[in-house]
């Protein structure tokens, strides 16, 4: 009695504020699944989830939610309502994974997942996305007048599919140029002919019309008026894609440093635009871009452009040097002038 | 007329010193290297079919495509590159190999065989006895049977591709073009890290994510319309992915009942005494609260939005922090602001934010 007593005492000294989930929310999935099915045909791959949290459980509930593009970057729009509208691209009918899952801490579990695709199904792109879900915080707030926040984590893995065969695949070139990137400044980044900041990246502005994903390859080439050059080998080094229906902006560095992050992976690298070095001027870029899936006709995309650099000390030098020009031919004429008339009062004295 | 020709006459050897046979002859020059770049003709309706996807498998590779010219073909050249422009330096897909390969099936412009003498690891002539000229209305198709794929599924290839009237791909060329490829698999060899995700979430956490205080929910305190009422919670992420990752927070904004405080829908200065909710990732002054995002890895930042100090704002499903590649861990503080009116209807204004991280595609 006294036991419990104590406990129902501890229960009300603890105050309402801290109330803990009975789980963690602190885990490690994969960002991203990638198939090619044959209709008729299935995979069967692992989902693995770590509980990255060395003290606490953790509980998830997955579920398979449809998902599209959220602007002109890479960004998934993700469509959590249950009675969201199936998307024409979904994979949610030919999914099949587990509902729940309890991992110890510090722990990693690998859960099946499969994915069928009928037979007879036709080609295209079809992509859902495997929502996991921890537990969310909640509690009671004091007061009549208060506020309150709850927090929950989820983690998302993107589950793109091809199924072969003949698509129609039409991407259409929007927009191309030099172009200031000011995300990192919370700034509007944007396309740019006339500069005073020297340009870092290039990008191109894709619509995609046809019923696939596309990540097209190619290159750019940049060119001064006095003649340098500069190419950009690989215009889309993570193969970012354009989703169906989207209009993407793809922006690359003139010149990219790499810096290894230490894993073994090829492509775990950062990856930031460093100044190329441009010198003032007119600059014109070609680009060419390819784009097609297996079996389908390799499309060819071109787009040229111009853009004017005028750094602030270009144009100030610019201005000096206009001025010397114009103050010097100021004297020279005065100076004929003067002479001039020198000579013509000098011969008007002579007659006289 | 005679004196119209006698004028003419005149006219033209009068300016005769300016019409030399060098300016003649440099305008010609410049002419013939100009034009050039017009003429290139492509093959049209170029395809890849690759039999297996699958990185470093031994397959059938079927080139498909059009010629275009009605001009006699007596080779045409393959040649297998990272970069499809052909006036780049070709660089071999790493793994690939068409050293085996043999020439299988031919339609349309047949004919040909694989000249022995060009044959390497990522380089083939086809050659005919005889050029003819192409029948150019029907597509013509060449399956090669045992090349080996590429090894690595996150770049494409490509098979850059000429035609000549040579029979060793020798002079100039006349039609030329592109076709692209690329292996696809899913699972990943041991050797290498797979990309992953890690998120965590809590009132505290570490930047690694190895420890929480494994607090979910706050409680912000009394509304009163003099002064902001706070709440503060932390999540780390990283990802090895090289297309980045993604954070958006979604929930309604706090209600009670059917009241509901709104969310700023624009980057907007706390302001005690009207009813707003709003959050941001940085450390700011007015109130004191939040810290700026925390790691080494400062390519990972809050949206804009959500990343100057004492400018807060809510939107559910707006993206609070991204990085656009590798990030490996770097660790967000977000603060959370309420305001409220003298009107405010009394009651407990909750709410639950769901902070979702995803990758980017």
């Amino acid at each position: 009695m006294v036991a419990l007593a104590f406990v129902v005492a501890a229960a009300y000294a603890v105050p309402p504020a801290q109330v803990s989930a009975q789980s963690s929310s602190a885990l490690s999935i994969a960002p991203k699944k990638n198939y090619v099915i044959e209709p008729g045909k299935s995979v069967e791959d692992k989902l693995v989830i770590r509980n990255a949290d060395s003290n606490k459980q953790l509980d998830l509930t997955l579920r398979v939610v449809d998902f599209t593009y959220t602007d002109n970057g890479g960004t998934p729009k993700l469509f959590f309502d249950p009675d969201a509208p199936q998307t024409t691209w979904s994979l949610k009918p030919f999914m099949t994974i587990p509902e729940t899952v309890t991992i110890p801490a510090g722990g990693t579990k690998s859960l099946d997942m499969k994915v069928t695709i009928p037979k007879g199904h036709g080609a295209g792109s079809y992509y859902s996305a495997i929502v996991y879900s921890s537990g969310g915080g909640s509690g009671n707030a004091g007061g009549d007048r208060s506020g309150s926040v709850g927090l929950s984590a989820s983690g998302v893995t993107l589950v793109f599919t091809q199924i072969p065969g003949k698509v129609s695949e039409n991407l259409t070139l929007k927009k191309f140029g030099a172009y200031q990137n000011n995300q990192n400044d919370g700034a509007e980044s944007g396309y740019m002919n006339f500069t005073m900041k020297e340009p870092f990246n290039m990008a191109y502005t894709l619509k995609n019309n046809g019923n696939v994903t596309e990540a097209p390859v190619g290159n750019i080439t940049l060119k001064s008026m006095f003649g340098q050059e500069y190419t950009i080998n690989d215009v889309n080094p993570t193969g970012s894609l354009a989703l169906i229906g989207q209009t993407r902006t793809y922006t690359t560095c003139i010149k990219l440093k790499e810096q290894d992050e230490g894993t073994r992976s090829s492509s775990n690298s950062t990856k930031t635009c460093v100044s190329p070095g441009l010198w003032p001027g007119l600059y014109t870029a070609k680009l060419d871009l390819f784009y097609g899936q297996n079996g389908n006709t390799t499309q060819e995309l071109q787009g040229s452009t111009w853009f004017w650099y005028l750094p602030w000390w270009f144009i100030l030098l610019v201005v000096v040097v206009l001025a010397l020009i114009a103050f010097g031919i100021w004297r020279i004429t005065n100076k004929v002038k003067t002479a001039r008339g020198r000579r013509v009062r000098l011969n008007k004295s002579g007659r006289k | 007329m005679h004196h119209r020709l006698l004028r003419l006459h005149t006219l033209v050897f009068t300016g005769r010193g300016l019409w030399t046979e060098e300016l003649i002859a440099l305008l010609l020059v410049v002419l013939v290297f100009v034009s050039p770049t017009s003429a290139v003709i492509r093959f049209a309706n170029r395809s890849l079919l690759m039999t297996s996807t699958v990185p470093s498998a031994t397959t059938s590779y079927t080139i498909s495509f059009q010629y275009t010219s009605p001009v006699a073909v007596g080779s045409v050249d393959l040649l297998f590159c990272e970069d499809p422009i052909p006036y780049l330096p070709c660089v071999p897909p790493p793994g690939l190999s068409v050293l085996n390969a043999t020439l299988g099936t031919q339609t349309g412009e047949t004919g040909f065989a694989i000249d022995p003498a060009t044959h390497t690891s990522n380089h083939m002539t086809l050659t005919r006895t005889s050029a003819t000229v192409p029948i150019t209305s029907s597509m013509s198709s060449y399956r090669f049977d045992g090349v080996v794929n590429p090894a690595d599924p996150t770049k494409a290839f490509a098979i850059r591709m000429r035609s000549h009237e040579s029979l060793d791909a020798s002079g100039p060329q006349i039609d030329v073009g592109s076709v692209r490829g690329q292996v696809t698999n899913s699972i990943y060899l041991e050797t290498q890290v797979p990309p992953m995700l890690i998120f965590c979430l809590a009132q505290q956490v570490e930047e690694n994510c190895t420890g929480t205080d494994d607090t979910y929910f706050k409680d912000m305190g009394e509304l009163n319309s003099t002064s902001t009422v706070t709440a503060q919670s932390q999540m780390a992420v990283g990802t090895n992915a090289s297309a980045g990752f993604v954070i958006t927070a979604n929930g309604d904004p706090p209600s009670a009942g059917t009241t509901t405080i709104d969310g700023m829908t624009t980057p907007t200065a706390s302001r005690p005494g009207t009813n707003q909710f709003g959050i941001n990732l940085v450390a700011n002054t007015s109130p004191a609260i939040g810290e700026n995002p925390q790691g080494p890895f400062t390519n990972a930042v809050p949206s804009a939005g959500y990343g100057v100090a004492d400018q807060y704002k809510y939107v559910s499903g707006d993206t609070v922090a991204y990085s656009p590649n590798v990030s490996l861990m770097r660790k967000f503080t977000v603060s959370y602001v309420l305001n409220a009116s003298p009107s405010l209807k009394p009651g407990v204004y909750s709410t639950t934010i769901t902070f979702v991280a995803s990758g980017r595609f």
